[in-house]
């Protein structure tokens, strides 16, 4: 604390430095007037008292220089003065100054982006109390446990506190004559109290209570207009009324990550919970997992379960940061790898930025080497000069990473605002912190150092004789090399760079053009969920015949089919049984896992998947008709070989039996990325849904047209139910994001690195050729043809191109090979093609970059060169 | 025979007699070194040159104050004052010095 009172009493000491000179004066001489007066008192004379007080008094010199530094903070005051010079120094080069703080800007503010993105996304701390003394719980290597033992756990009081909440939750809103399905978390009454998980407005869910609710800011603001009055306001949710007591802030981060934000939290005990523990003050987690323990064994013991042994893989973790990530395990690993290669792309490109400032620097360093050498010849030290030049570089970071980091508070709001079109309720709050500020002055810290500490060394490394000897004319041949080693080194990441651009430029092209088995353009999907217990399987079928019948009479409705799944899409997802199959119900048994849809007769029709041998389902394949399914190639060839399957029998893994009637060609069921998936259907009308259907429509015109006269049909058969519908090509759109995202933001890096090592190459020879023109016009004098003085610029491009494109592809073909994790199967990242083309892109953006330094050399007049100083 | 020459302050007890000095209330420099001249019965002499060092340094650890006022004899003077902080700092070095001296003291006294 003292020392910061210090600093901040010497800081204010520098604005008032000519003061603090006059009033020392003045002090000073009060002093000796003072002793004067009193000497002459004791009867000296005027002249000799004051000579005697200054005798009294000391070196009147050092004592006034130790005075001023009491208050002097050396290196500051001269960083003042190097970065004061080094403002006027880029002043007078206006445009590289320019450059190099707009291309430092441009690749820190990407930089520091994804930075932020991903800090947010991924290791955001979550928004409770105290979320170090709070866990989550995990046994026999699951997180969801089932209320029953989720009970007798909380009986157990192991912990201060022990909660559940389920956040897979779609609840039913019914508002005025409308349903609309919402992203619930249902949580355990004591759900806030042990989280301790702050609102805006109202209070949280108190522990005894039930049919409350606690709803997000977003919801608040979108569904419900921001009523003011919204506490205490009832919403019909799945056909009861809950009140509504809280609205949580805006800044809300779940406890579940990801920016997965719910609309609303709801007391309602659901089927299964994901547990989180509040540990007493000082608790360490051995010793809660020594807690843990026997309340495990206990639950093997109430609970037998041949296939979970709650003892096993107990685990208790943070709920925020790292830990939270490996609790995600696999589903997370795609998503931290995608951010992962950002942020190392981003960097390359500030690299690149880095290279190109260096390189100017460099080049003025060599310029200005006769001045240094006076200056060191007049005695000033080396380590002067490079912390002068170092100033210039810092100043030139400290600009670009200020300017980088206004670009990213910018992109980042625009960011915050937007809605990611996921089926998933993802939202993130992206705020500054000091995180992202330490990573900021990190980076600048880098990029000084990257750009500015090898031109200062070498360019103050001449010493005095050399410079002066060679009248600063020539640069050393050690600053050609450095120089053309930087643009190399340019060159060959800008073809890593592209290498990973067009990658994901042509999965998004593959992805966007080839069909994933289905027709999208004419197809509207409507998601019907009724309110949960309301419905027998029975009545259920009753409904959906009705609707289908209703759908078949809308005028411009070619088709109609329920569904039980939809393709491309995580949140309404397939089933994805498996287990031992026996076909035609022999001995031979074949481990299989499928996608699985029950479907109607025309869903093949309406997607336009050919069905390839036998049948597509018919009307009278109902419950009480045999069973039968329909298999897709790849399922087919699995279990039959290339036997035609049809009429052959299938025996499940619980021994049920049932005819393949058909084979159909192979699509895309999960994701664009998936390969050789098989999938399985059966009749949706042999099956017993009792909650929801999804209804797949063929229209015959534009089906965002169709989609509200189908959501009006649907909904006019069950007012509770909730009805959501989408055009295929939306979904199909969704499933896209990645694709996009990934094109958009590598290819567009990939093209700046690209031109950021293009400006480098042009700097470079235009230097090189600058540096030359006195040769040249020797040369020309003596006989070169324009042939041979183009040889001299396009030899040397060619040299640093070349041995760029050949370190490029060496290092691009091995590090591309892990990007098949992101792209869909049919774009391979070791396919040569790929080389060719970005060495063909490289190739021709260096041509553009040599032509007008060989324009230069080329217009060399002898008579002028000669005299060229 | 000369007068014996002053003893030297010892290191760093400039600090704690300036600050006792100014514990009954503000002085300007030049009081300064007289009151400590003479509440030492001319037993100890600071040189003028280096009081205004160390009175800087002293502002600037925030220990002092300063501020421009009137002398005795009607000139422009430059008074010091203790700050909370310089309080604190004179209590901490005063028992600092007070238990030093002490155990010199038995250790001339007793060895």
């Amino acid at each position: 604390m003292a020392l910061w009172k210090e600093i901040g009493n010497r800081l204010a000491w520098l604005f008032r430095r000519s003061r603090f000179e006059r009033e020392l004066d003045d002090e000073i001489g009060f002093h000796l007037q003072t002793r004067a007066d009193e000497l002459e008192q004791a009867g000296w004379t005027g002249a000799e008292a004051l000579r005697q007080a200054r005798r009294e008094f000391g070196p009147m010199l050092r004592s006034r220089e130790e005075t001023r530094s009491a208050w002097q903070m050396r290196w500051l005051e001269d960083l003042g003065a190097d970065l004061r010079y080094a403002a006027r120094a880029l002043r007078r080069n206006r445009a590289l100054a320019l450059a190099a703080v707009g291309s430092l800007a441009l690749g820190i503010g990407a930089n520091t982006t994804i930075f932020s993105v991903a800090r947010e996304a991924l290791f955001s701390e979550p928004s409770c109390r105290d979320p170090q003394s709070l866990v989550q719980i995990s046994m026999g290597g699951d997180s969801w446990i089932p209320m029953a033992q989720y009970r007798l756990l909380e009986d157990a009081h192991a912990f201060d506190g022990l909660a559940g909440m389920n956040i897979q939750m779609v609840v039913n809103w019914r508002d005025g004559n409308r349903s609309y399905r919402l992203a619930g978390t249902r949580v355990t009454d004591n759900f806030f109290e042990v989280t301790g998980i702050p609102v805006a407005m109202g209070r949280p869910i108190e522990r005894g209570e039930s049919n409350v609710a606690v709803i997000t800011h977003g919801f608040w603001t979108k569904h419900l207009g921001g009523d003011p009055n919204v506490v205490g306001r009832v919403l019909a949710l799945d056909g009861e009324p809950y009140t509504v007591v809280g609205v949580l802030p805006r800044d809300h981060r779940m406890l579940a990550g990801f920016g997965f934000t719910p609309d609303l939290y709801l007391t309602k005990d659901p089927i299964e919970v994901m547990l989180y523990a509040r540990l007493p003050r000082g608790m360490t987690r051995q010793a809660a997992y020594a807690r843990l323990k026997p309340v495990c064994r206990e639950l093997d013991r109430v609970y037998p379960d041949v296939n979970r042994k709650w003892e096993k893989e107990a685990r208790l973790s943070t709920v925020g940061g790292v830990e939270r990530l490996a609790e995600n395990g696999q589903g997370a690993m795609p998503v931290v790898a995608f951010f992962g290669m950002l942020v190392v792309v981003t960097a390359i490109v500030v690299l690149i930025a880095c290279a190109n400032v260096s390189s100017l620097l460099l080049a003025r360093a060599f310029t200005r080497s006769r001045e240094f050498a006076i200056r060191m010849s007049l005695g000033c030290s080396r380590g002067r000069l490079v912390r002068q030049l170092l100033a210039e570089s810092l100043l030139l970071a400290l600009l670009g990473t200020s300017a980088g980091l206004l670009l990213n508070l910018w992109l980042t709001r625009l960011l915050s605002g937007v809605h990611i079109p996921t089926p998933l309720p993802i939202e993130l709050v992206i705020q500054p912190d000091r995180m992202l500020l330490a990573y900021s002055v990190a980076l600048a810290f880098v990029v000084t150092m990257a750009t500015g500490l090898v031109p200062a060394l070498k360019g103050t490394r001449a010493g005095i004789g050399g410079a002066l000897k060679e009248g600063g004319r020539q640069a050393g041949p050690a600053g050609y090399t450095l120089r053309n080693a930087l643009v190399v080194g340019q060159l060959a990441v800008s073809i890593l760079l592209l290498s990973v651009g067009l990658l994901f430029l042509r999965n998004l092209m593959y992805a966007t053009s080839f069909n994933a088995g289905f027709d999208t353009s004419h197809t509207v999907v409507a998601t019907f969920q009724t309110v949960w217990g309301t419905y027998t399987p029975q009545r259920l079928a009753g409904l959906v015949d009705t609707a289908l019948e209703r759908l078949r009479a809308l005028p411009g409705v070619e088709a109609a089919s329920p569904a039980s799944a939809v393709p491309l899409n995580p949140f309404l997802a397939f089933n994805r049984p498996g287990g031992q199959f026996r076909p035609d119900a022999g001995s031979r048994t074949v481990p299989v896992q499928y996608n699985f849809n029950a479907v109607g007769p025309d869903y093949f029709r309406i997607l336009g998947i050919p069905v390839l041998q036998g049948r597509a389902f018919a009307d009278s394949d109902r419950i009480g008709a045999p069973q039968v399914v329909i298999l897709n190639q790849n399922l087919a060839r699995r279990l039959f070989g290339d036997t035609n399957p049809v009429g052959h029998i299938l025996r499940f893994p619980n021994n049920r039996d049932a005819r393949v009637v058909g084979i159909v060609r192979n699509c895309k069921y999960v994701t664009l990325g998936e390969e050789n998936a098989m999938a399985l259907y059966e009749p949706h009308a042999q099956q017993n849904y009792a909650a929801f259907a999804h209804f797949f429509v063929r229209t015959r015109g534009a089906p965002e047209t169709m989609a509200r006269k189908v959501e009006e049909t649907l909904a006019g058969l069950d007012a509770g139910a909730a009805v959501e519908t989408r055009s295929m090509g939306e979904i199909f759109a969704g499933a896209l994001l990645p694709s996009r995202l990934g094109a958009a933001v590598l290819g567009s890096m990939a093209l700046f690195g690209l031109l950021l090592a293009s400006i480098g190459l042009y700097g470079v020879l235009l230097y090189a050729t600058q540096q030359r023109i006195r040769e040249i016009g020797i040369r020309v004098a003596l006989g070169a043809t324009p042939r041979d003085v183009l040889a001299i610029v396009v030899g040397k491009s060619l040299r640093l191109v070349g041995a760029g494109v050949v370190i490029g592809l060496a290092v691009a073909a091995v590090a591309v090979r892990p990007l098949s994790m992101f792209l869909v199967p049919e774009v391979r990242p070791a396919d040569p093609m790929n080389f060719v083309l970005v060495a063909c892109m490289l190739a021709l953006v260096a041509t553009l970059a040599t032509l007008p330094p060989t324009a230069r050399a080329l217009r060399v007049d002898p008579a002028v060169a000669l005299r060229h100083e | 025979m000369p007068p014996d020459p002053l003893p030297e302050l010892l290191p760093g007890t400039l600090y704690l007699l300036i600050l006792r000095t100014l514990s009954h209330g503000p002085l300007h420099g030049y009081a300064i070194v007289k009151r400590i001249k003479e509440a030492s019965r001319e037993g100890l002499q600071i040189e003028d040159g280096s009081l205004y060092p160390a009175l800087n340094r002293m502002l600037v650890k925030g220990w002092l104050a300063s501020e421009w006022g009137v002398s005795e004899n009607h000139r422009k003077a430059r008074f010091y004052r203790l700050t909370p902080e310089g309080h604190k700092q004179l209590d901490k070095e005063a028992g600092e010095f007070d238990r030093l001296v002490r155990a010199i003291q038995l250790v001339m006294r007793t060895a």
